[in-house]
């Protein structure tokens, strides 16, 4: 399919009547927290611009990232991937293979420079450990991003890192913003991202021609503005003081608050607790799981999950805070005893030596 | 006021060779106060909100607001405790000598180590410190001056998070950078600067007794009644 047809044109031509094809701009309005008055700008933008092309690189990953993306409900994934974007190369999702597809990803490379968007999922490594239709990844993930429009970088392997830059990260595995100079980057990291967040960048790039609203980080504001803690439904039972002490206790059948077993929902920036997984099912939490943390930077170091800890600055050391500090506690009152003591004793020994020179100077 | 006498007092040492020294001011004082008690309840409240250690009884619904009270208890103590301290950097330039330090000078650090050498017993040349002792102003300027400092701009982070979009979180947004690197890493900092909040108050108490009872100078009461008891005239040696 060739992306010159805007997107309403491929809708109408799949077959879908314009009822529908405005429901999909307004749950996609709605997606992208846009206002419902605003969802004319969306159908107005999907009747206009043309479909994106899109090169989709693997690199160092595990796919979770494609698992998660092709199960997004709003929009639908067939929508995005018929209507929005043309979809020129992704390993998995291409009919075609081998010498083929790469000749399709050079030929895009050229005749949309600038134009097509880059996503990438995996993070890139040093050239010997990955190499893909014979060029190492590093070479392609460069060669590729020089001319796209936009680099997204799904997955906290491409964000941040990921799981494969755990300590001592042997393949010395880097974010595409490490290697990456001169493009703009959106991070979207999760490990996989939220479906809906993945296909609501895209939209949002699409819709209106250019980046969302990014935060430090470079995430995209409108789904990593907030903590999992604040918008979690088990917040109640936070703000209550009850806790699931352990994974089998009464407290986690009846679905307290999952802070004691380390609960990484506040400090993680994600959208789980209101967009949820699996078109609005659950997620994590809800399902009586503590968030790991998995969009945060360094999550993959910063463990065990299922205890509370606090990491020592600077590192990606952590601690139980509280054994830690009663211990230290402990070893200043043994300090402090035995000073009192020595002190006490030094102080007999003056005193004594003090009378004596006295009584001597009397005598 | 009550100024304690000791009665066992050297006997060479008669009462007219000791005076009272106005040494702790009024505001010094209240300051003193609102921060111990300050921080005794954001102790306590703190290590509560890390690791909640007691839950309501009535295991039902989610209809007290234990964690929720904790952290208002928290968190107004937090405002008083802030205030608190901005006022003693103002009395830090308004109040007499001994509320000031000065770390910028030789002096200082080689009374510190004098200081040091005295509370490791060895032979020493520490001179008498009317006020604080160097190394009590370091171990301030340290865990108190520091510590709270880092207390305070991570607190407000946190206590600003969960509304990015506002004015008073745009304040404090810059925290991260400086304190910790991410969320999680304020989170872990503000924690641990609990436990050391509890280190610097049992040795500070104890210290406090300790010069109190070895020099009979009343540095407990003083703490009350703003005066100590010192010899007349200049002393060199107080140990
Ligand atoms: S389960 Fe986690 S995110 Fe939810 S309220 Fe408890 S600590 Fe916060």
């Amino acid at each position: 399919m060739r992306p010159e047809k805007t997107i309403y044109e491929s809708a109408i031509e799949r077959g879908v009547s314009r009822r529908d094809f405005l429901k999909v701009c307004t749950a996609l309005a709605a997606t992208l927290g846009l206002d419902y008055s605003q969802s004319g700008k969306v159908v107005q933008a999907m009747e206009t611009n043309k479909r994106i092309p899109v090169i989709w690189l693997q690199l160092m990953d595990c796919t979770g990232c494609s698992e998660s993306f092709i199960r997004s409900s709003h929009p639908r994934t067939e929508n995005v991937l018929f209507d929005m974007i043309s979809l020129e190369y992704h390993e998995l999702l291409s009919a075609a293979a081998g010498h083929q597809i790469e000749e399709n990803r050079e030929r895009i490379m050229e005749q949309y420079k600038g134009e097509y968007i880059l996503v990438v999922e995996g993070n890139v490594t040093d050239d010997e450990f990955l190499t893909v239709a014979g060029h190492s990844a590093l070479e392609s993930l460069k060669e590729t991003a020089k001319h796209a429009k936009a680099v997204l970088a799904y997955g906290s392997c491409s964000a941040f890192g990921g799981l494969a830059a755990a300590k001592p990260n042997p393949t010395n595995a880097k974010a595409v913003s490490d290697v990456v100079r001169g493009v703009p980057i959106i991070n979207v990291p999760g490990c996989p991202p939220i479906a809906e967040v993945m296909t609501g960048v895209i939209a949002h790039v699409i819709t209106f021609g250019r980046l969302p609203e990014l935060d430090r980080q470079g995430r995209p504001k409108a789904f990593y503005k907030l903590r999992i803690h604040d918008k979690c439904n088990r917040r109640a039972y936070f703000d209550a003081g009850l806790f699931v002490e352990s994974f089998d206790d009464e407290g986690a059948k009846v679905g307290y608050c999952l802070y004691k077993v380390g609960c990484a929902g506040p400090t993680t920036y994600n959208a789980c607790a209101e967009m949820r997984w699996n078109g609005g099912v659950s997620y994590p939490i809800q399902s009586g799981n503590p968030c790991i943390g998995c969009s945060e930077k360094n999550f993959w170091d910063e463990g065990p999950f299922f205890t509370r800890r606090a990491k020592i600055p600077g590192t990606q050391t952590t601690i139980n805070p509280e054994k830690v500090g009663l211990y230290a506690t402990g070893a200043t009152a043994a300090g402090i005893a035995g000073h009192a003591a020595l002190t006490a004793m030094k102080k007999k020994k003056d005193e004594k030596a003090n009378s004596e020179k006295n009584s001597s100077q009397e005598g | 006021m009550a100024v304690p006498v000791n009665e066992k007092r050297n006997v060479s040492q008669s009462e007219d060779q000791l005076e009272k020294v106005y040494v702790w001011q009024l505001p010094v004082r209240i300051f003193h106060w609102i921060a111990a008690f300050s921080i005794l309840i954001l102790i306590i409240t703190g290590l509560y909100i890390a690791t909640p250690f007691f839950s309501p009884t009535v295991h039902t619904d989610a209809t007290s607001n234990e964690m929720g009270w904790v952290r208002n208890v928290h968190i107004f103590t937090a405002f008083i405790f802030t205030l608190n301290f901005i006022f003693r950097i103002y009395w830090f330039f308004a109040g007499n000598q001994y509320s000031r330090s000065k770390p910028f000078t030789k002096e200082f650090w080689l009374g510190t180590l004098e200081t040091i050498k005295y509370y490791l017993l060895m032979k020493n040349k520490k001179k008498h410190y009317i006020g604080h002792n160097p190394l009590a102003e370091l171990s301030y300027w340290i865990f108190f001056v520091i510590g709270s400092i880092i207390a305070i701009f991570t607190g407000f982070f946190l206590l600003f998070e969960p509304q990015p979009h506002t004015w008073l979180a745009a304040q404090f947004a810059w925290v991260p950078y400086i304190f910790g690197g991410d969320s999680f890493g304020v989170r872990s900092l503000h924690n641990l600067v609990t436990w050391s909040f509890v280190i610097f108050s049992i040795v500070h108490i104890y210290m406090a007794f300790r010069d109190d009872w070895l020099s009979k100078n009343g540095a407990i009461s003083s703490m009350f009644t703003g005066y100590k008891i010192e010899k007349k005239q200049e002393d060199k040696d107080d140990n």
